[in-house]
Protein backbone atom coordinates (compact mmCIF):
# COMPACT_ATOMS: atom_id res chain seq x y z
CA UNK A 1 0.00 0.00 0.00
CA UNK A 2 2.68 2.52 1.05
CA UNK A 3 4.71 1.11 -1.87
CA UNK A 4 1.58 2.46 -4.43
CA UNK A 5 1.16 5.58 -2.27
CA UNK A 6 5.01 6.73 -2.79
CA UNK A 7 3.86 6.34 -6.35
CA UNK A 8 1.10 8.10 -6.46
CA UNK A 9 3.17 10.79 -4.73
CA UNK A 10 5.69 10.73 -7.46
CA UNK A 11 2.78 11.38 -10.33
CA UNK A 12 1.34 14.26 -8.09
CA UNK A 13 4.43 15.91 -7.68
CA UNK A 14 5.44 15.29 -11.30
CA UNK A 15 2.75 17.53 -12.22
CA UNK A 16 3.78 20.28 -9.49
CA UNK A 17 7.35 20.01 -10.71
CA UNK A 18 6.29 21.53 -14.10
CA UNK A 19 4.66 24.63 -12.33
CA UNK A 20 7.21 24.71 -10.52
CA UNK A 21 9.62 24.93 -13.25
CA UNK A 22 7.83 27.60 -14.65
CA UNK A 23 8.05 29.76 -11.40
CA UNK A 24 11.67 28.98 -11.12
CA UNK A 25 12.61 29.29 -14.84
CA UNK A 26 10.77 32.87 -14.58
CA UNK A 27 12.45 33.34 -11.35
CA UNK A 28 15.76 32.91 -12.40
CA UNK A 29 15.73 34.92 -15.37
CA UNK A 30 14.00 37.95 -14.13
CA UNK A 31 14.05 37.55 -10.32
CA UNK A 32 10.47 38.16 -10.05
CA UNK A 33 7.46 35.64 -9.49
CA UNK A 34 4.75 35.26 -12.07
CA UNK A 35 1.52 34.57 -10.36
CA UNK A 36 -0.44 34.20 -13.42
CA UNK A 37 1.55 30.93 -14.12
CA UNK A 38 -0.88 29.22 -11.52
CA UNK A 39 -3.87 29.87 -13.84
CA UNK A 40 -2.05 29.05 -16.83
CA UNK A 41 -1.83 25.46 -14.99
CA UNK A 42 -5.88 25.82 -13.94
CA UNK A 43 -6.35 26.67 -18.06
CA UNK A 44 -4.42 23.70 -19.33
CA UNK A 45 -7.23 21.30 -18.80
CA UNK A 46 -9.77 23.88 -19.83
CA UNK A 47 -7.70 23.99 -23.29
CA UNK A 48 -7.86 20.17 -23.86
CA UNK A 49 -11.94 20.17 -23.37
CA UNK A 50 -12.09 23.17 -26.31
CA UNK A 51 -9.89 21.59 -28.62
CA UNK A 52 -11.64 18.22 -27.87
CA UNK A 53 -14.43 19.93 -28.45
CA UNK A 54 -14.09 21.32 -31.70
CA UNK A 55 -12.81 17.73 -32.81
CA UNK A 56 -9.48 17.31 -32.35
CA UNK A 57 -7.91 14.03 -31.20
CA UNK A 58 -6.09 13.76 -27.71
CA UNK A 59 -2.61 14.35 -28.88
CA UNK A 60 -3.19 17.13 -30.75
CA UNK A 61 -5.03 18.91 -28.11
CA UNK A 62 -1.95 17.86 -25.75
CA UNK A 63 0.20 20.40 -28.28
CA UNK A 64 -2.62 22.57 -28.63
CA UNK A 65 -2.15 23.59 -24.90
CA UNK A 66 1.27 24.08 -24.84
CA UNK A 67 1.23 26.54 -27.88
CA UNK A 68 -2.03 28.03 -26.32
CA UNK A 69 -0.49 28.88 -22.89
CA UNK A 70 3.06 29.13 -24.14
CA UNK A 71 1.61 32.18 -26.30
CA UNK A 72 -0.69 33.43 -23.28
CA UNK A 73 2.63 33.45 -21.20
CA UNK A 74 3.79 36.04 -23.95
CA UNK A 75 0.77 38.32 -23.26
CA UNK A 76 1.60 38.03 -19.40
CA UNK A 77 5.31 38.91 -19.89
CA UNK A 78 3.70 42.29 -21.92
CA UNK A 79 1.22 43.54 -19.81
CA UNK A 80 3.14 42.60 -16.53
CA UNK A 81 6.37 42.32 -17.09
CA UNK A 82 7.93 44.25 -19.74
CA UNK A 83 7.72 47.65 -18.36
CA UNK A 84 8.82 46.62 -14.94
CA UNK A 85 11.99 46.25 -15.25
CA UNK A 86 13.98 47.71 -12.30
CA UNK A 87 14.79 45.51 -9.08
CA UNK A 88 12.06 47.81 -7.15
CA UNK A 89 9.37 46.65 -9.14
CA UNK A 90 9.27 43.16 -8.42
CA UNK A 91 5.98 43.55 -6.50
CA UNK A 92 4.59 45.09 -9.02
CA UNK A 93 5.18 42.88 -11.34
CA UNK A 94 3.81 40.32 -8.86
CA UNK A 95 0.29 41.92 -8.18
CA UNK A 96 0.25 43.28 -11.90
CA UNK A 97 0.74 39.11 -12.95
CA UNK A 98 -2.12 38.31 -10.19
CA UNK A 99 -5.01 40.81 -11.80
CA UNK A 100 -3.88 38.47 -15.01
CA UNK A 101 -4.50 35.46 -13.66
CA UNK A 102 -7.96 36.98 -11.81
CA UNK A 103 -9.34 37.78 -14.94
CA UNK A 104 -8.29 34.62 -16.70
CA UNK A 105 -10.33 32.34 -13.61
CA UNK A 106 -12.88 34.70 -14.69
CA UNK A 107 -13.09 34.19 -18.05
CA UNK A 108 -13.17 30.29 -17.52
CA UNK A 109 -16.04 30.76 -14.89
CA UNK A 110 -17.94 32.97 -17.75
CA UNK A 111 -17.18 30.57 -20.29
CA UNK A 112 -17.57 27.34 -18.61
CA UNK A 113 -19.41 28.24 -15.35
CA UNK A 114 -17.99 27.62 -11.70
CA UNK A 115 -18.42 23.50 -11.14
CA UNK A 116 -16.02 21.24 -12.86
CA UNK A 117 -16.07 19.97 -16.16
CA UNK A 118 -15.06 16.44 -17.25
CA UNK A 119 -12.06 15.78 -19.67
CA UNK A 120 -12.64 13.32 -22.67
CA UNK A 121 -10.18 10.74 -21.90
CA UNK A 122 -10.08 7.71 -23.30
CA UNK A 123 -11.62 5.26 -20.86
CA UNK A 124 -9.09 2.60 -20.59
CA UNK A 125 -6.51 4.87 -19.51
CA UNK A 126 -8.54 4.88 -16.18
CA UNK A 127 -9.99 1.35 -16.16
CA UNK A 128 -6.49 -0.73 -16.79
CA UNK A 129 -3.95 -1.61 -14.62
CA UNK A 130 -0.40 -2.20 -15.26
CA UNK A 131 1.39 -4.87 -12.77
CA UNK A 132 4.77 -3.68 -11.26
CA UNK A 133 6.93 -4.99 -8.50
CA UNK A 134 3.17 -7.02 -7.45
CA UNK A 135 1.43 -3.10 -7.89
CA UNK A 136 -1.80 -2.35 -9.43
CA UNK A 137 -1.09 1.23 -10.98
CA UNK A 138 -3.25 2.90 -13.42
CA UNK A 139 -2.38 3.40 -17.28
CA UNK A 140 -3.18 7.22 -16.55
CA UNK A 141 -0.64 7.12 -14.12
CA UNK A 142 2.15 5.65 -16.41
CA UNK A 143 0.89 8.15 -19.46
CA UNK A 144 1.57 10.87 -17.04
CA UNK A 145 4.87 10.06 -15.75
CA UNK A 146 6.46 9.76 -19.53
CA UNK A 147 4.76 12.71 -20.65
CA UNK A 148 6.25 14.60 -17.89
CA UNK A 149 9.72 12.93 -17.74
CA UNK A 150 9.72 13.30 -21.87
CA UNK A 151 8.99 17.33 -20.79
CA UNK A 152 11.76 17.52 -18.34
CA UNK A 153 14.21 16.02 -20.56
CA UNK A 154 13.36 18.17 -23.71
CA UNK A 155 13.86 21.28 -21.27
CA UNK A 156 16.74 19.77 -19.61
CA UNK A 157 18.06 19.70 -23.81
CA UNK A 158 16.68 23.42 -24.28
CA UNK A 159 18.71 24.74 -21.34
CA UNK A 160 22.08 22.61 -21.87
CA UNK A 161 22.17 22.10 -25.50
CA UNK A 162 20.74 24.69 -27.28
CA UNK A 163 21.83 28.40 -28.14
CA UNK A 164 18.78 29.62 -26.68
CA UNK A 165 19.11 27.94 -23.54
CA UNK A 166 22.72 29.21 -23.32
CA UNK A 167 21.32 32.90 -23.82
CA UNK A 168 18.84 32.39 -21.20
CA UNK A 169 21.31 31.10 -18.76
CA UNK A 170 23.44 34.08 -19.38
CA UNK A 171 20.80 36.37 -18.60
CA UNK A 172 20.09 34.46 -15.60
CA UNK A 173 23.48 35.41 -15.01
CA UNK A 174 23.49 39.07 -15.39
CA UNK A 175 21.09 40.37 -17.85
CA UNK A 176 23.67 43.46 -18.52
CA UNK A 177 26.53 41.56 -19.43
CA UNK A 178 24.61 39.19 -21.76
CA UNK A 179 23.26 42.30 -23.30
CA UNK A 180 26.93 43.37 -23.43
CA UNK A 181 27.77 40.68 -25.27
CA UNK A 182 24.88 41.11 -27.73
CA UNK A 183 22.26 38.85 -26.45
CA UNK A 184 18.56 40.20 -26.68
CA UNK A 185 17.32 40.08 -23.36
CA UNK A 186 13.50 41.08 -24.81
CA UNK A 187 13.64 38.03 -26.78
CA UNK A 188 15.07 35.90 -24.07
CA UNK A 189 12.26 37.19 -21.82
CA UNK A 190 9.90 36.39 -23.96
CA UNK A 191 10.86 32.80 -25.02
CA UNK A 192 11.69 32.43 -21.11
CA UNK A 193 7.48 33.06 -20.34
CA UNK A 194 6.73 30.69 -23.28
CA UNK A 195 8.40 27.84 -21.97
CA UNK A 196 7.65 28.58 -17.89
CA UNK A 197 3.90 28.94 -19.47
CA UNK A 198 4.16 26.00 -21.52
CA UNK A 199 5.45 23.95 -18.64
CA UNK A 200 2.30 25.09 -16.45
CA UNK A 201 -0.02 24.39 -19.27
CA UNK A 202 1.00 20.96 -19.09
CA UNK A 203 1.66 20.17 -15.65
CA UNK A 204 -2.56 21.19 -15.60
CA UNK A 205 -3.16 19.14 -18.62
CA UNK A 206 -1.93 16.18 -16.46
CA UNK A 207 -3.27 17.42 -13.62
CA UNK A 208 -6.99 17.41 -15.35
CA UNK A 209 -6.70 14.05 -17.10
CA UNK A 210 -5.68 12.55 -13.65
CA UNK A 211 -8.76 13.49 -12.12
CA UNK A 212 -11.10 13.55 -15.12
CA UNK A 213 -11.98 17.02 -14.60
CA UNK A 214 -11.21 20.38 -15.31
CA UNK A 215 -12.09 22.69 -12.59
CA UNK A 216 -11.81 26.61 -12.54
CA UNK A 217 -10.16 27.08 -8.71
CA UNK A 218 -6.80 24.37 -9.02
CA UNK A 219 -4.77 27.54 -9.92
CA UNK A 220 -5.44 28.63 -6.36
CA UNK A 221 -5.44 25.33 -4.57
CA UNK A 222 -3.10 23.26 -6.47
CA UNK A 223 -1.39 25.48 -8.48
CA UNK A 224 -0.20 28.18 -5.77
CA UNK A 225 1.69 25.21 -4.13
CA UNK A 226 4.28 25.47 -6.97
CA UNK A 227 5.08 28.59 -5.75
CA UNK A 228 5.97 26.57 -2.37
CA UNK A 229 8.05 23.61 -4.07
CA UNK A 230 10.20 26.54 -6.16
CA UNK A 231 11.19 28.13 -2.88
CA UNK A 232 11.92 24.98 -1.13
CA UNK A 233 14.11 23.68 -4.15
CA UNK A 234 16.05 26.70 -4.46
CA UNK A 235 14.68 30.08 -6.63
CA UNK A 236 15.81 29.46 -9.77
CA UNK A 237 17.06 26.48 -9.48
CA UNK A 238 15.65 23.74 -12.33
CA UNK A 239 16.78 20.38 -10.30
CA UNK A 240 16.14 21.65 -6.60
CA UNK A 241 12.07 22.25 -8.51
CA UNK A 242 12.00 18.82 -9.32
CA UNK A 243 13.34 16.83 -6.68
CA UNK A 244 11.28 19.19 -4.41
CA UNK A 245 8.30 18.38 -6.47
CA UNK A 246 8.77 14.84 -5.88
CA UNK A 247 9.00 15.12 -2.16
CA UNK A 248 6.10 17.09 -1.76
CA UNK A 249 3.86 15.07 -4.00
CA UNK A 250 4.82 12.15 -1.51
CA UNK A 251 4.61 13.96 1.73
CA UNK A 252 1.17 14.42 0.75
CA UNK A 253 0.09 10.99 -0.44
CA UNK A 254 1.94 9.86 2.52
CA UNK A 255 0.01 12.43 4.51
CA UNK A 256 -3.08 10.89 3.33
CA UNK A 257 -2.29 7.61 3.97
CA UNK A 258 -1.39 8.08 7.81
CA UNK A 259 -5.00 9.80 8.03
CA UNK A 260 -3.32 13.06 8.41
CA UNK A 261 -6.00 14.64 5.53
CA UNK A 262 -5.20 17.83 4.29
CA UNK A 263 -2.92 18.76 7.22
CA UNK A 264 -0.40 17.65 4.17
CA UNK A 265 -0.78 21.28 2.71
CA UNK A 266 0.64 22.38 5.85
CA UNK A 267 3.64 20.50 6.04
CA UNK A 268 4.38 22.12 2.55
CA UNK A 269 3.83 26.07 3.59
CA UNK A 270 5.75 25.22 7.07
CA UNK A 271 8.33 23.69 5.13
CA UNK A 272 9.05 26.12 2.62
CA UNK A 273 8.90 29.02 5.22
CA UNK A 274 11.67 27.06 7.16
CA UNK A 275 13.72 26.69 3.86
CA UNK A 276 13.37 30.54 3.09
CA UNK A 277 14.09 31.22 6.85
CA UNK A 278 17.07 28.80 7.43
CA UNK A 279 18.24 28.02 3.77
CA UNK A 280 17.18 30.59 1.71
CA UNK A 281 19.37 28.89 -1.43
CA UNK A 282 16.49 25.84 -1.42
CA UNK A 283 17.07 22.65 0.21
CA UNK A 284 19.18 21.31 -2.49
CA UNK A 285 21.07 24.27 -3.67
CA UNK A 286 24.22 25.63 -2.90
CA UNK A 287 26.47 22.94 -3.67
CA UNK A 288 26.08 22.98 -7.63
CA UNK A 289 25.91 27.00 -8.23
CA UNK A 290 25.14 28.67 -11.03
CA UNK A 291 25.63 25.60 -13.84
CA UNK A 292 22.15 24.54 -12.69
CA UNK A 293 20.85 27.90 -12.34
CA UNK A 294 18.64 28.87 -15.06
CA UNK B 1 -29.67 44.64 2.92
CA UNK B 2 -28.35 48.65 2.67
CA UNK B 3 -27.51 48.26 6.76
CA UNK B 4 -25.14 44.97 5.68
CA UNK B 5 -23.35 47.21 3.19
CA UNK B 6 -22.52 49.82 5.11
CA UNK B 7 -21.19 46.98 7.53
CA UNK B 8 -18.79 45.16 4.55
CA UNK B 9 -18.01 48.25 3.59
CA UNK B 10 -16.72 49.28 6.85
CA UNK B 11 -14.71 45.76 7.57
CA UNK B 12 -13.62 46.41 4.21
CA UNK B 13 -11.40 49.65 5.22
CA UNK B 14 -10.34 48.07 8.59
CA UNK B 15 -8.65 45.52 6.61
CA UNK B 16 -7.66 47.66 4.02
CA UNK B 17 -5.64 50.13 6.30
CA UNK B 18 -4.40 46.51 7.78
CA UNK B 19 -2.64 45.95 4.78
CA UNK B 20 -2.07 49.74 4.28
CA UNK B 21 0.07 49.70 8.09
CA UNK B 22 2.02 46.66 7.06
CA UNK B 23 2.40 48.80 3.72
CA UNK B 24 3.90 51.57 5.38
CA UNK B 25 7.09 50.15 6.09
CA UNK B 26 7.76 48.51 2.59
CA UNK B 27 5.90 45.33 2.99
CA UNK B 28 3.43 43.88 1.33
CA UNK B 29 1.22 41.13 2.93
CA UNK B 30 -0.63 38.28 1.58
CA UNK B 31 -1.73 36.91 5.09
CA UNK B 32 -4.25 39.74 6.26
CA UNK B 33 -6.97 37.69 5.06
CA UNK B 34 -4.96 34.53 7.43
CA UNK B 35 -4.86 37.06 10.43
CA UNK B 36 -8.75 37.76 10.05
CA UNK B 37 -9.41 34.22 10.21
CA UNK B 38 -7.54 34.29 13.66
CA UNK B 39 -9.55 37.22 15.13
CA UNK B 40 -13.18 36.18 14.03
CA UNK B 41 -12.41 32.68 15.44
CA UNK B 42 -10.60 33.48 18.35
CA UNK B 43 -12.67 36.42 19.40
CA UNK B 44 -15.88 33.93 18.59
CA UNK B 45 -13.79 30.97 21.01
CA UNK B 46 -13.61 33.69 23.61
CA UNK B 47 -17.33 34.72 23.68
CA UNK B 48 -19.01 31.69 22.84
CA UNK B 49 -17.15 29.00 24.59
CA UNK B 50 -15.17 30.91 27.43
CA UNK B 51 -18.05 33.61 28.04
CA UNK B 52 -15.51 36.66 27.71
CA UNK B 53 -17.29 40.19 27.28
CA UNK B 54 -17.44 41.30 24.10
CA UNK B 55 -14.90 44.05 23.94
CA UNK B 56 -12.35 42.32 26.13
CA UNK B 57 -12.25 39.73 23.55
CA UNK B 58 -12.10 41.62 20.73
CA UNK B 59 -8.63 43.68 22.57
CA UNK B 60 -7.48 39.70 23.17
CA UNK B 61 -8.13 38.21 19.67
CA UNK B 62 -6.43 41.59 18.23
CA UNK B 63 -3.46 41.45 20.76
CA UNK B 64 -3.05 37.95 20.15
CA UNK B 65 -2.94 38.02 16.53
CA UNK B 66 -0.30 41.02 17.10
CA UNK B 67 2.11 39.06 18.83
CA UNK B 68 1.62 35.57 16.70
CA UNK B 69 2.23 38.18 13.42
CA UNK B 70 5.27 39.57 14.87
CA UNK B 71 6.69 36.24 16.08
CA UNK B 72 5.79 34.11 12.66
CA UNK B 73 6.94 37.02 10.10
CA UNK B 74 9.94 38.77 12.66
CA UNK B 75 12.64 36.34 10.73
CA UNK B 76 11.14 37.10 7.20
CA UNK B 77 10.62 40.55 7.65
CA UNK B 78 14.72 41.05 7.54
CA UNK B 79 14.14 39.91 3.76
CA UNK B 80 12.52 42.22 1.07
CA UNK B 81 9.98 41.94 -1.72
CA UNK B 82 9.04 38.65 -3.19
CA UNK B 83 10.56 36.33 0.42
CA UNK B 84 7.69 37.83 2.48
CA UNK B 85 4.95 37.81 -0.31
CA UNK B 86 6.04 33.94 -0.05
CA UNK B 87 6.23 33.49 3.61
CA UNK B 88 2.43 35.56 3.73
CA UNK B 89 0.93 33.25 1.06
CA UNK B 90 2.35 30.48 3.02
CA UNK B 91 0.79 31.67 6.06
CA UNK B 92 -2.80 32.22 4.79
CA UNK B 93 -3.11 28.68 3.65
CA UNK B 94 -1.43 27.78 6.79
CA UNK B 95 -4.27 29.27 9.32
CA UNK B 96 -6.89 28.17 6.73
CA UNK B 97 -5.78 24.82 6.81
CA UNK B 98 -5.27 24.47 10.39
CA UNK B 99 -8.62 25.58 11.35
CA UNK B 100 -10.20 23.34 8.69
CA UNK B 101 -9.13 20.81 10.62
CA UNK B 102 -9.49 21.69 13.81
CA UNK B 103 -13.05 20.20 15.54
CA UNK B 104 -13.36 22.25 18.63
CA UNK B 105 -13.84 25.59 16.33
CA UNK B 106 -16.11 23.55 13.92
CA UNK B 107 -13.59 22.39 11.16
CA UNK B 108 -15.22 23.15 7.38
CA UNK B 109 -18.49 22.99 8.72
CA UNK B 110 -17.55 26.66 10.70
CA UNK B 111 -18.59 27.90 14.02
CA UNK B 112 -22.24 30.12 14.78
CA UNK B 113 -23.76 32.09 17.05
CA UNK B 114 -21.39 34.90 17.42
CA UNK B 115 -23.39 38.30 17.80
CA UNK B 116 -23.00 41.74 19.25
CA UNK B 117 -21.57 43.71 16.30
CA UNK B 118 -23.52 46.84 15.35
CA UNK B 119 -22.19 49.46 12.52
CA UNK B 120 -21.21 51.79 15.18
CA UNK B 121 -18.55 49.55 16.44
CA UNK B 122 -17.25 49.37 13.06
CA UNK B 123 -17.22 53.32 11.98
CA UNK B 124 -16.29 53.87 15.45
CA UNK B 125 -13.13 52.02 15.40
CA UNK B 126 -12.63 53.54 11.25
CA UNK B 127 -12.98 56.86 13.37
CA UNK B 128 -10.32 56.24 15.89
CA UNK B 129 -7.75 54.45 13.53
CA UNK B 130 -8.31 57.26 11.18
CA UNK B 131 -7.43 59.54 13.59
CA UNK B 132 -4.28 57.52 14.70
CA UNK B 133 -3.61 57.33 11.10
CA UNK B 134 -3.76 61.09 10.43
CA UNK B 135 -1.57 61.39 13.42
CA UNK B 136 0.98 59.20 11.88
CA UNK B 137 0.92 60.63 8.77
CA UNK B 138 2.27 64.21 10.62
CA UNK B 139 4.59 62.85 12.93
CA UNK B 140 8.52 62.22 12.71
CA UNK B 141 7.54 58.45 12.61
CA UNK B 142 6.47 58.91 9.58
CA UNK B 143 9.23 60.21 8.40
CA UNK B 144 10.97 57.67 9.64
CA UNK B 145 8.90 55.15 7.74
CA UNK B 146 8.99 56.76 4.56
CA UNK B 147 12.45 56.67 5.06
CA UNK B 148 12.58 53.09 5.53
CA UNK B 149 10.17 52.28 2.59
CA UNK B 150 12.10 54.06 0.16
CA UNK B 151 15.45 52.56 0.86
CA UNK B 152 16.40 50.71 3.92
CA UNK B 153 19.84 50.87 3.45
CA UNK B 154 19.67 54.50 3.60
CA UNK B 155 17.26 54.59 6.41
CA UNK B 156 19.82 52.40 8.34
CA UNK B 157 23.08 54.29 7.80
CA UNK B 158 20.86 57.32 9.37
CA UNK B 159 20.24 55.24 12.47
CA UNK B 160 16.62 54.36 12.07
CA UNK B 161 15.95 50.58 13.27
CA UNK B 162 14.65 48.69 10.32
CA UNK B 163 13.70 45.55 11.38
CA UNK B 164 12.20 46.89 14.64
CA UNK B 165 10.06 48.95 12.60
CA UNK B 166 9.11 47.06 10.11
CA UNK B 167 8.18 44.30 13.17
CA UNK B 168 5.94 47.08 14.74
CA UNK B 169 4.00 47.30 11.59
CA UNK B 170 3.26 44.43 11.01
CA UNK B 171 2.21 43.51 14.70
CA UNK B 172 -0.48 46.73 14.16
CA UNK B 173 -1.50 45.06 11.00
CA UNK B 174 -2.10 41.85 12.04
CA UNK B 175 -3.83 42.99 14.99
CA UNK B 176 -6.22 45.42 13.14
CA UNK B 177 -6.62 42.81 10.41
CA UNK B 178 -7.78 40.28 13.56
CA UNK B 179 -9.75 42.83 15.34
CA UNK B 180 -11.53 43.15 11.60
CA UNK B 181 -12.41 39.48 11.98
CA UNK B 182 -13.50 39.85 15.38
CA UNK B 183 -16.33 42.10 14.29
CA UNK B 184 -17.29 40.33 11.15
CA UNK B 185 -17.57 37.47 13.35
CA UNK B 186 -19.70 38.58 15.49
CA UNK B 187 -21.99 40.61 13.09
CA UNK B 188 -22.37 37.16 10.46
CA UNK B 189 -23.26 35.06 13.46
CA UNK B 190 -21.89 31.78 11.26
CA UNK B 191 -18.38 31.97 9.85
CA UNK B 192 -16.55 29.23 8.35
CA UNK B 193 -12.89 28.70 6.86
CA UNK B 194 -13.80 29.26 3.35
CA UNK B 195 -14.71 33.20 4.12
CA UNK B 196 -11.28 33.49 5.47
CA UNK B 197 -9.07 31.92 2.37
CA UNK B 198 -6.43 33.59 0.01
CA UNK B 199 -8.81 35.35 -2.22
CA UNK B 200 -9.61 37.52 0.66
CA UNK B 201 -5.90 38.45 1.00
CA UNK B 202 -5.68 38.95 -2.60
CA UNK B 203 -9.01 41.25 -2.48
CA UNK B 204 -7.49 43.31 0.16
CA UNK B 205 -3.81 43.86 -1.12
CA UNK B 206 -5.62 45.06 -4.55
CA UNK B 207 -7.92 47.66 -2.76
CA UNK B 208 -5.16 49.00 -0.72
CA UNK B 209 -2.81 49.20 -4.93
CA UNK B 210 -6.09 50.36 -6.59
CA UNK B 211 -6.58 53.19 -4.14
CA UNK B 212 -3.15 54.40 -3.26
CA UNK B 213 -0.54 52.78 -1.48
CA UNK B 214 1.08 55.98 0.35
CA UNK B 215 -1.76 57.76 2.01
CA UNK B 216 -4.54 57.15 4.40
CA UNK B 217 -7.31 57.98 2.29
CA UNK B 218 -6.03 55.78 -0.76
CA UNK B 219 -7.32 52.63 0.75
CA UNK B 220 -10.31 54.43 1.71
CA UNK B 221 -11.54 55.16 -1.14
CA UNK B 222 -10.11 51.78 -2.66
CA UNK B 223 -11.83 49.88 -0.03
CA UNK B 224 -15.33 51.53 -0.64
CA UNK B 225 -15.59 52.08 -4.03
CA UNK B 226 -14.81 48.10 -4.71
CA UNK B 227 -17.09 47.35 -1.99
CA UNK B 228 -20.31 49.63 -3.06
CA UNK B 229 -19.86 50.17 -6.80
CA UNK B 230 -20.91 46.51 -7.71
CA UNK B 231 -23.90 46.80 -5.83
CA UNK B 232 -24.81 49.59 -7.68
CA UNK B 233 -24.14 48.54 -10.86
CA UNK B 234 -25.67 45.42 -12.07
CA UNK B 235 -23.14 44.90 -14.96
CA UNK B 236 -20.26 45.35 -12.72
CA UNK B 237 -21.34 42.82 -10.30
CA UNK B 238 -21.69 40.45 -12.72
CA UNK B 239 -17.73 41.13 -14.55
CA UNK B 240 -16.65 41.86 -11.40
CA UNK B 241 -13.02 40.00 -11.22
CA UNK B 242 -12.66 40.97 -15.07
CA UNK B 243 -13.06 44.51 -14.46
CA UNK B 244 -10.90 44.91 -11.25
CA UNK B 245 -8.48 42.78 -13.14
CA UNK B 246 -8.07 44.79 -15.69
CA UNK B 247 -8.41 48.63 -13.64
CA UNK B 248 -5.34 47.07 -11.53
CA UNK B 249 -3.41 45.88 -14.63
CA UNK B 250 -4.03 49.58 -16.44
CA UNK B 251 -3.55 51.29 -13.01
CA UNK B 252 -0.33 49.51 -12.44
CA UNK B 253 1.11 50.31 -15.94
CA UNK B 254 -0.22 53.89 -15.61
CA UNK B 255 -0.07 54.89 -11.99
CA UNK B 256 2.47 52.55 -9.87
CA UNK B 257 1.45 54.27 -6.73
CA UNK B 258 -2.35 53.57 -7.06
CA UNK B 259 -4.81 56.47 -8.10
CA UNK B 260 -4.81 58.53 -5.24
CA UNK B 261 -0.58 58.89 -4.94
CA UNK B 262 -0.37 62.51 -3.75
CA UNK B 263 1.83 62.19 -0.88
CA UNK B 264 5.45 62.34 -1.99
CA UNK B 265 4.58 63.87 -4.88
CA UNK B 266 7.38 66.83 -4.74
CA UNK B 267 9.78 64.62 -3.73
CA UNK B 268 9.65 61.95 -5.95
CA UNK B 269 7.77 63.98 -8.61
CA UNK B 270 11.19 63.27 -11.26
CA UNK B 271 11.31 59.75 -9.92
CA UNK B 272 7.80 58.95 -11.12
CA UNK B 273 8.18 60.84 -14.61
CA UNK B 274 11.32 58.39 -15.29
CA UNK B 275 9.59 55.62 -14.29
Amino acid sequence: MIAEQIVNGVVLGSMYALVALGYTLVFGVLDKLNFALSELFMLGGFVVIASVGLGAPLWLAGVLVLLVCGSLGLVVEFVSFRKFTSPDAQVTAALSSLAVGLIMIDLVQKTWGGEPVSVPVPIEWRRANVAFFGMQIQVMKIVILVVTLALMAVLHWLITRTAMGRNIRAVAESPTFATLLGVDVKRVNQQTFFIASALAGAGGLMFSLRNGVASSDIGFTFGLKALAIMAIGGMGDLRGAVLSGVLVGVIESLAIQFGFGKLGEVIVWALMILVLLARPGGLFGGAHGTEQRA
Amino acid sequence: MTHDLIFLTGVNILMAWSVYIILLSGSLSFANGGFMALGAYGAGVFTMKWGMDFYAALALAGLGTGLVGALLAYPALRTRGVYLILVTVGLSFIIQTLIQNTDYVGGVLGMTGMTGTTNWHVWGLIGVVGVGLYWLSRSHLQRQLDAVREDERVAASLGIDVVYLKVVCFAVGAGLAAVAGGLYSHYMVFINPDHFNIFVSIYVVLYVVLGGVNNLWGPVIGASVMTLLPEMVRALQTFRPLIFGAVIIALLLVRPNGLLSLRLRTLTAHKERDA
